[in-house]
């Protein structure tokens, strides 16, 4: 069996990052401006990248309902090819087990579309299986929308970067 | 001729992209303009897709890379013999958004043999200026 293959199957980004930060691993997380087409950034921006933090240290405590804050009950999230929805994503990290994994958050951009959001990025991750450590970088794109006064994700998913 | 198809086909998707609100038959109004966007793609109607996306537009391949809208029009422009179809469409709104998940089939010939790849896609359209714009793509290899 790919042991690579295998540990993505059993986490996720968000869990990698949940089983990081007990280990103290690296997070680094890097911005960039939206280009001309898409408004400029402002607070929403601003306040969009803090929810990308929360989401992360919400799963590093198993924060099921600061997560369910963040996550839309309609949340479309696709995690290694596959669909799952927000009640999978939750009962998943609530059974998590810690992790040899590691994630750095590379760079991050927020482009508005009025009360919509896209968040661009990408992240690197170091699978462990035995003593052996197995790179790969994925690109994420990530779609925040402004409901009842604050935002809410709605829809999450990554492909693999496959010439990094 | 092709384009003459697309746009009848993107005149149809026009006005059923006219109403922002969720209404019983919003989820099909998406998916037309999903299956425009496949069509366009193969017909190498730059017009009908420059219609379709927004200036700022991104897609995400499933390799990881990033393409803006420039560069997805001059990747069609370049392509020979794709054909792309969408399967399993489920669309959710969000006030002027929708996100729509789905499978992209695609068919083509590769250095002489031909292949078949299935994609796991999530796009983002929204409503502005009468109309709905696809601001963002991901397609991923598709998952066990």
């Amino acid at each position: 069996m790919n042991m690579e293959l295998s540990i993505w199957r059993q986490c996720d980004r968000k869990q990698v990052i949940m089983r990081m930060a007990p280990l103290c691993l690296l997070f680094v997380f890097a911005t960039s401006l939206s280009p001309a087409q898409a408004a400029p950034e402002g607070g929403a921006a601003s306040a969009i990248r803090a929810l990308e933090h929360e989401w992360a240290e919400g799963q590093s405590s198993r924060d099921n309902r600061a997560l369910d804050l963040i996550f839309d009950n309609a949340l479309v999230y696709v995690e290694y090819g596959r669909l799952v929805t927000k009640g999978d994503y939750l009962s998943r990290i609530k059974v998590a087990e810690p992790s040899a994994s590691q994630i750095v958050m590379e760079v991050t951009t927020v482009r508005m579309f009025g009360d919509t959001a896209i968040t661009v990025g990408t992240y690197y991750e170091k699978g462990i299986s035995g003593n052996k450590a197995h790179p790969k970088r994925w690109r994420f794109v990530d779609t925040w929308v402004f409901k009842r006064g604050r935002w809410i994700l709605v829809a999450a998913a990554a492909a693999p970067l496959t010439n990094s | 001729m092709r384009t003459l198809i697309l746009a009848a086909l993107l005149a149809y998707a026009g006005p059923l992209a006219g109403q922002a609100q969720r209404t019983p038959d919003s989820g099909s109004k998406i998916v037309a303009l999903e299956n425009v966007w496949n069509q366009a793609a193969q017909a190498k109607d730059l017009k009908a897709l420059n219609a379709l996306l927004d200036d700022a537009f991104i897609y995400v391949g499933p390799d990881g890379k990033m393409l803006t809208k420039a560069e997805v029009l001059a990747d069609v422009q370049a392509s020979y013999g794709i054909q792309v179809s969408s399967e399993d469409m489920v669309v959710h709104f969000h006030g002027d958004t929708a996100v729509i998940t789905g499978i992209y089939r695609t068919r083509g010939v590769d250095h002489g043999k031909p292949f078949v790849r299935l994609d796991r896609f999530v796009d983002t359209w929204h409503y502005q200026n009468g109309g709905w714009k696809s601001i963002a793509s991901l397609a991923t290899p598709l998952g066990p």
